[in-house]
């Protein structure tokens, strides 16, 4: 399964990278989106996969080894808020874009 | 030092609480009482970080204040670690952050909607990425200081800042994207996020899982050298700051010196136990990095009519020369460097202020440098006597020209300001190396001094240009003392450091020091006996 | 003494307070001469940055003494002459000031005991020299004269530093006393020619040796006081000096002797040469100062101490002479208005004075017996006449001084003759006399000296000679005698043979030579031009052709050079040491369709997104879908609940905006190669991207997790937190400042884009309506917005009610955050979504007619919230944000941890509502302003956004 999970990965970040190369700025956002999902993925598989382990604590006499590792999920947490809010910016700065330069061109050239 | 720990995070908090009070009570609105709060915030925050650094200057050399947030244990909570270069740094994004405030209080904070809020935020971030040692709150401030970057070069809006801050945000993003790679690398190898501790680990490495280790470490230096501004991942860069407001670019000299930073921080610290082919590899490839970047930004500011063109290609110059001097690695010469990023830094924010002051007393025609002027022009002139009669300077125009002057040495490097010091420290320090002068010195001399070459040559056409032969000619020019005084009192600031070179360059020895022996800072962050 | 001259702008006074300080200023450099007549140093050191071994040290031996004494006298006499000279209209106090800080500059060049101080004073004296001659900046050739000079001179100064650098480094010492007493060090070490070739560099452009002299002419532009005090005294004598200077440490090496000697004999000769055929009093004069110093230079390049002895006389006679004929041109020029031999003749009759002092000045120029011009010739000529075993250098040195005597004695008699003598001049606007007197006095003094040394030498100069020339040379002082008779000899031919050749130059020829239009030979090669041309072309055309090969203002190759940089440094960095990568071991059917699905919709998203914009958003949400999946699958349900609100969120922002971007069909005929080309190309780098991307997780998941901190989290998260949700506890407690910077970062965002769609203006071909609604009118005109409701009436009453529910879902998955999955972000973004919920149902209008929240308050009730938590502690004595906890029993909903973390996820909740709700509201208002966006609707579309501001 780990070999699955790298290459829905490489698909995810390939595909992503693909479109940040393209001159459309739609392109470009779903682009990110994408990277975004590869990143995050990426992330996680850093703690190694494990299945069934939660790390909810089923109270105080808990035994670690049966908990996946919090820290890459914790991480994940922050990349996945702040690529929102990246995301979000992009999309209204290419909307302004669009709106000045009449163009959807990422260097806003006309058509 | 358990009286200073507070000092420590304050710089992050300051900033931050201006901001929730800019959102609270000043809600958009901008009257005096609003300005004159947020610039008193900004004086606080300044006072804070001189406090910070007169009391670590007067501790030890090893000294930094070491804060546990949340009181968990390091390495397991996030930690901030004020030491010596911190202090600085944050010192001089205080200095230039007050300046460009009250600078952009007299007009410019009007030209669009929340400027205060997103201003405090961009210090906040600066702040805490100087002053945290954990890699992945690294990453948060630099995404804080970037989403405020974003906000403030669009600020007053427009076509071209629209269009530059898009391209801006685009590549930065995917810098983002390596930022996180690279640390998830790191993690994922090192099973630590804490910088002192991944210092710490990185002996203990399984062989096979080096290459991924340093892979990571190398995504992670594309990502810095983005922000460092380096050649060629820099193209956004003189058109974001050229197009962004003045006030805004000034206070965005210090955003390259961000990625200096941190690479010069991880640098000493990731290699610290480490010698060998990688060392060098990556040495070699920072050195030249650093002189295309020197020769790109100098050639650039030849080739630039603007002033405000040619200001962003000096933080090229001045980005280029400080990856030389990491590349450098010698302690001598990385005292120079940090002694050169108060004073670039201090000199670019004041020229971009000053093109914006400049361009309200000149006529509109006369932005552009018209070589063709210089070429061809000046035959025609006849001498004849009442020729022979200079025209009485305006005071306003003069103190302008001083401004100038002032800046254009500083950063060409002339003798006597703080620029030819700083160059000079850093050759001298080469030059006086055991081996020297190698090849790599000479490479370093002629970046150095040719670039100030080029400079000058660029300063000297658009001195001549703008106040020569397009300044207007009556004396009744009008500056506002809330603009022209924030530009006096950087400069001012920059004659001081070489007036006081001495001490300064004392404390920056003691710096470099204190970063080429990193083992101090690991130590100092954890504890004997505390490795997890 | 330094502290006196060195700041001169302080001077900002009128003429008299510069006279004042000028004359202090000589008085007391005369005065020291007693306490250094005998060989020994003043000394006076400040420290500046004594680590670097940088102070400021004054040193004043003999040859400072003697060069402070030229300057500050010969100061004194330009202000006085100056006082006179410039016109009343001139801003006067800033003409002294700048004198002022030349005197100072050039002060402390001399008197520098520290190498390195020296540099920067000879920079000081290039920056100001630059101010000084772009005076009348108004003038075209003034400014470009000031630049070439600050240019050419300003490189000099570079090299000079670099090499200053070298010679430190050589001698362990930047200190002057230190570098003379090292002896042969320098001359030995393998850095010498480097340092020599950059030394030379300096001391040439400044004294303007060829073929760096063009300068100087072009300096001529600056006021007549200037080019008497610059070009006699003062800039063009500081190259020699140093030249004098280092001699002692220096001069004992073939490269030395080659390079000066003859760079200074071509200087020689072509100065003479081209001072003949100069039209402009100046100009002649100009080109007559850079054979002189040419003929210094000469004498310090053969390196004898004789030679040496005889340059340092010269230098002191040549600044006497030049100035006052300098200063003898501007009365001219000041009273005939015209400085053009063609011009002027026969003066004498008009100003007899200061046409004798003329006369007797240039004949010393000439080096007429009984001047002192005469005098330093003479040992020029015996030293060029010294035997050298070398033919070329034996005959060379004679023939070329005696040459460049014969020019020099000719252009001296142009000079009288043209101007003087001759028929009275016809083409003056004005009739010529005799200037004020005190404007004569300047010239009348030097005059005196020069005679004065010239005819009694052993009385007047030896003494202070003997100083200067001892300190340069020390111990190996030679003979040397002043008189004035030596006696019938080969010098004393060479000049009979100059004074007579020159006549027979130039008396055959002076009218072609008055009239002739440039130089013979050398027209083609104007320095002036040529520099012009490389200045404007090589540091602007080229720069701007090298910025554009080597940069890039497109936004497409600047992602591909980053993407591509950043594989190559991963795959630089960790290819050799990647380790061994072992065979999967298990599979798991179910991810693997997952995965199947989604990598085709990503690949689909991929290849849709120019096109179909809807179709793409779609399938990246499968793709999203999937991440999803996969975080649920591998325990962070936490991870996979985020994912999902976010992506629905995000799905809904790009639904908003995608109506403004513009109609996009594809095109039916095939894409050009080119751009086929470039998209195989980036296919190409998206393919091994995602291969390194894939390999190193893989690698990385296959490997045993290092001793890492997690453990720690696991095993405090309940004990120290009070929490059982270990990835809760590490956001709002372990790593809370991460969060607190994350929400920061959410909330700027949110104020940016409130930012920029305030002032947002849609394209116009997305102005009007999409064609749905259009027809929808048709069916109801007139009755606006509104119409699109009714066909939502149930699904709009549904969410009505379902609005509460969702809220309290929100609250009740803050509440329970730290225990279950949940939290403040996820709470928060689904109490936004309630909200837009009520926008799909009810329309823009209809909410914002009800909206109860003022989302810039929440943003900053969040982070007030989150800053208080924080602070809360800090007040208790802890650090920023420690936590303390305990358990509450509330009715129904249970056992509720009562963290101080809970009131930091209340403010996370507050943002992010806050945020999200902004962003979401200020995207969807822009559909109300639609249909009035072609006119100008900017107060209305105000008053929209301001209710929620």
């Amino acid at each position: 399964m780990e070999l699955t999970l790298a290459i829905a990965i490489g698909i995810l970040s390939a595909s992503g990278v693909y479109l940040l190369l393209r001159p459309r700025t739609f392109q470009v956002i779903i682009g990110l989106s994408l990277v975004s999902y590869a990143v995050n993925l990426f992330i996680l598989s850093m703690g190694r996969l494990r299945m069934d382990a939660a790390p909810i604590l089923s109270g105080a006499d808990a035994n670690i080894a049966d908990y996946a590792d919090p820290v890459p999920q914790a991480l994940v947490l922050t990349a996945i808020v702040i690529g929102f809010a990246m995301t979000a910016l992009f999309l209204v700065v290419l909307l302004a874009a669009r709106g000045l330069s009449g163009s959807d061109h990422v260097d806003g050239k006309g058509d | 030092m358990t009286g200073m720990n507070h000092i420590a995070i304050l710089p992050i908090l300051i900033p931050m609480a201006a901001m929730v009070f800019n959102l609270l009570v000043g809600d958009g609105r901008s009257n005096r009482r609003i300005i004159g709060i947020n610039i008193g915030f900004s004086v606080l925050l300044l006072l804070v970080s001189i406090l910070l650094l007169t009391v670590l200057a007067q501790s030890s050399t090893a000294a930094a204040a070491v804060y546990p947030l949340g009181n968990w244990p390091v390495p397991f909570g996030i930690v901030l670690v004020a030491d010596r270069l911190a202090a600085v740094m944050v010192l001089t994004t205080s200095i230039l952050s007050l300046a460009a405030l009250i600078f952009a209080s007299a007009r410019w904070h009007s030209r669009g909607t929340n400027f205060f809020p997103l201003f405090h935020a961009l210090v906040m971030g600066l702040n805490g990425a100087f002053l945290t040692g954990d890699l992945f709150n690294l990453f948060v401030f630099f995404e804080l200081l970037l989403a405020a970057s974003y906000g403030l070069a669009l600020h007053g809006g427009g076509r071209n800042r629209v269009r530059a801050a898009m391209h801006y945000i685009v590549i930065n993003l995917v810098a983002s994207f390596l930022f996180l790679i690279g640390v998830a690398l790191i993690y994922g190898t090192t099973g630590t996020l804490n910088m002192a501790d991944i210092a710490r680990a990185v002996p203990n490495i399984a062989a096979d899982d080096l290459g991924l280790f340093e892979a990571g470490v190398a995504v992670l230096g594309i990502a810095f050298l983005i922000k460092a501004g380096s050649w060629p991942l820099h193209f956004w860069l003189p058109n974001t700051y050229s197009s962004a407001a003045p006030p805004v670019a000034a206070l965005f000299a210090i955003m390259t010196k961000v990625g200096f930073y941190a690479i010069l921080r991880l640098w000493t610290l990731v290699f610290a136990n480490q010698t060998g082919p990688e060392l060098v590899f990556g040495q070699n490839v920072l050195f030249v990095l650093g002189i295309a970047t020197v020769a790109y930004g100098s050639v650039g500011a030849l080739s630039s009519k603007a002033l405000d063109r040619l200001a962003s290609y000096l933080i090229l110059v001045s980005a280029g020369t400080l990856l030389l001097a990491v590349a450098y690695n010698v302690p001598g010469v990385t005292t120079g460097a940090l002694y050169y990023v108060v004073v670039a830094t201090l000199a670019a924010g004041a020229l971009f202020l000053l093109k914006d002051v400049i361009d309200q007393v000149l006529p509109a025609e006369a932005q552009i440098l018209a070589v063709s002027l210089e070429f061809y022009g000046d035959e025609e002139d006849v001498i004849d006597e009442d020729q022979e009669v200079s025209r009485s300077f305006p005071a306003a125009a003069t103190l302008l020209g001083w401004c100038f002057a002032i800046a254009a040495i500083v950063m060409a490097g002339l003798p006597p300001l703080s620029g030819f010091l700083s160059k000079f420290a850093m050759l001298s320090a080469a030059f006086g190396a055991a081996n020297a002068p190698t090849a790599a010195t000479w490479w370093l001399t002629g970046a150095l001094i040719v670039s100030g070459l080029f400079v000058l040559i660029a300063m000297v056409r658009n001195g001549i240009n703008i106040f020569w032969t397009s300044l207007p000619d009556d004396g009744g020019l009008s500056l506002r003392p809330l603009e022209i005084g924030p530009i006096m009192v950087l400069l001012a600031l920059c004659v001081l450091m070489a007036v006081f070179a001495g001490p300064a360059l004392s404390y920056f020895a003691d710096t470099a020091a204190f970063i080429h022996a990193p083992q101090n800072y690991i130590d100092l962050v954890l504890p004997k006996g505390d490795a997890s | 003494m330094f502290v006196l001259a060195a700041p001169g702008e302080k001077y900002r006074g009128a003429a008299w307070v510069t006279a004042v300080v000028a004359a202090i200023l000589s008085l007391l450099s005369l005065a020291l001469f007693p306490s250094i007549a005998n060989g020994e140093v003043l000394i006076s050191r400040i420290e500046w940055v004594p680590q670097l071994g940088l102070n400021l040290t004054l040193r004043l031996d003999g040859l400072a003494w003697l060069f402070a004494v030229l300057i500050t006298c010969i100061g004194f006499l330009v202000v006085l002459y100056a006082r006179y000279y410039m016109s009343p209209k001139d801003p006067i106090a800033r003409f002294h000031a700048l004198l002022l800080a030349f005197m100072g500059a050039m002060l402390g060049l001399v008197m520098s005991g520290n190498i390195i101080q020296l540099a920067i004073f000879w920079e000081l004296t290039s920056l100001v020299s630059f101010l000084l001659i772009g005076y009348w900046y108004h003038r075209g050739d003034a400014r470009d004269g000031a630049r070439m000079a600050l240019i050419i001179t300003g490189t000099g100064g570079l090299a000079l530093f670099v090499s200053m650098l070298i010679i430190g480094r050589i001698v362990g010492s930047y200190e002057l006393d230190d570098v003379l007493a090292s002896g042969s060090l320098i001359v030995e070490s393998p850095l010498y020619p480097v340092a020599l070739i950059l030394f030379l560099l300096g001391a040439f452009t400044k004294s303007a040796q060829f073929p760096f002299q063009f300068w100087l002419p072009n300096a001529m532009t600056a006021p007549t006081p200037v080019s008497a005090y610059l070009h006699s005294a003062t800039m063009v004598k500081a190259g020699v000096f140093i030249l004098t200077r280092f001699w002692p440490v220096m001069h004992d090496h073939q490269l030395w002797f080659w390079i000066v000697t003859y760079t200074g004999l071509a200087t020689l000769i072509f100065g003479a040469y081209t001072a003949l055929f100069q039209r402009d009093l100046k100009g002649l004069l100009a080109y007559s100062t850079i054979s002189h110093l040419g003929l210094i230079t000469t004498l310090l390049g053969m390196g004898t101490p004789l030679a040496a002895v005889a340059a340092i006389f010269h230098i002191a006679n040549h600044a006497t002479f030049k100035a006052s004929l300098f200063m003898a041109v501007g009365i001219i020029d000041h009273e005939t208005g015209t400085r053009d031999v063609r011009k002027l003749s026969g003066l004498r009759k008009y100003m007899p004075f200061t046409a004798t002092l003329a006369i007797i000045a240039s004949a010393a120029m000439a080096g007429v017996p009984l001047l002192n011009g005469f005098l330093s010739k003479e040992m020029f000529f015996t030293e060029t006449a010294e035997f050298d075993p070398n033919v070329f250098v034996n005959l060379s040195l004679p023939i070329g001084a005696t040459l460049a005597g014969m020019l020099s004695v000719a252009y001296s008699i142009k000079f009288v003759h043209g101007v003087f003598f001759g028929p009275p001049p016809t083409q003056l606007e004005k009739v010529p006399h005799e200037p004020p007197a005190l404007m004569r006095r300047p010239i009348e003094i030097l005059v005196l000296i020069c005679l004065a040394v010239g005819i009694i030498p052993g009385i007047t100069i030896a003494p202070y000679l003997a100083a200067a020339v001892h300190s340069v040379l020390g111990a190996e002082t030679p003979y040397y005698s002043l008189s004035v008779w030596h006696g019938f000899n080969l010098p004393l031919i060479m000049s009979i043979i100059a004074m007579v050749g020159g006549a027979v130059i130039y008396v055959p020829y002076y009218r072609k030579l008055r009239d002739i239009d440039g130089v013979p030979l050398t027209r083609g090669l104007v320095g002036q031009r040529v520099f012009e041309r490389i200045l404007v072309t090589a540091t602007n055309r080229w720069a701007r052709h090298l910025v554009g090969a080597f940069g890039t203002q497109r936004l497409q190759p600047q992602i591909f050079v980053v993407i591509f940089l950043a594989l190559a440094a991963g795959i630089a960095a960790g290819w050799t040491r990647m380790g061994n990568l072992p065979l999967p071991d298990s599979f798991d059917p179910v991810l693997g369709l997952v995965w199947l699905l989604g990598g085709i919709s990503a690949i689909a998203a991929a290849q849709q997104a120019k096109f179909h914009r809807l179709a793409s958003m779609i399938l990246m949400g499968g793709a999203g879908l999937a991440t999803c999946l996969t975080f649920a699958w591998f325990s962070a349900p936490d991870l996979a609940l985020t994912q999902l609100l976010a992506e629905i969120a995000t799905t809904v922002l790009i639904l908003l905006g995608l109506r403004w971007l513009p109609k996009r069909s594809p095109v039916p005929e095939g894409t050009p190669w080119a751009a086929r080309l470039r998209r195989y190309r980036d296919v190409s780098l998206a393919g091994l991207v995602g291969l390194a991307t894939a390999l190193a997780s893989y690698a990385v998941m296959t490997r045993s997790a290092p001793e890492g901190i997690s453990d720690f989290f696991l095993a405090n998260a309940y004990k120290e937190g009070g929490g059982t949700n270990v990835v809760n506890v590490m956001l709002v407690d372990f790593r809370g400042f991460d969060t607190m910077g994350e929400i920061t970062v959410l909330g700027v965002v949110a104020l940016t884009v409130f930012g920029l769609l305030r002032r947002f203006r849609p394209a116009s071909d997305s102005v009007e309506r999409p064609e749905q609604q259009r027809v929808l009118d048709d069916y109801a005109p007139g009755s606006g917005d509104s119409v699109a409701d009714d066909f939502l009436r149930i699904p709009a009453l549904i969410m009505n009610w379902m609005f509460p529910v969702v809220v309290v879902v929100a609250i009740y998955m803050l509440m329970r955050g730290h225990d279950l999955p949940g939290g403040g972000f996820i709470a928060g973004i689904i109490m936004s979504l309630a909200f837009i919920l009520q926008y799909l149902a009810g329309g823009t209008r209809w909410v914002e007619e009800r909206l109860r929240i003022l989302p810039l308050l929440w943003i900053g009730w969040g982070l007030l919230l989150a800053l208080l938590t924080g602070l809360g502690a800090m007040v208790l004595g802890a650090p920023f944000l420690t936590s303390a906890f305990a358990y509450a029993d509330i009715p129904l909903i249970g056992k509720v941890p009562m963290a101080t973390a809970l009131i930091f996820d209340l403010g996370v909740f507050a943002l992010v509502v806050g945020a999200t709700v902004l962003m979401l509201i200020a995207l969807a208002h822009q559909s109300i302003r639609r249909p009035k966006v072609a006119g100008s609707n900017k107060p209305k579309q105000r008053a929209g956004l301001d209710k929620w501001n």
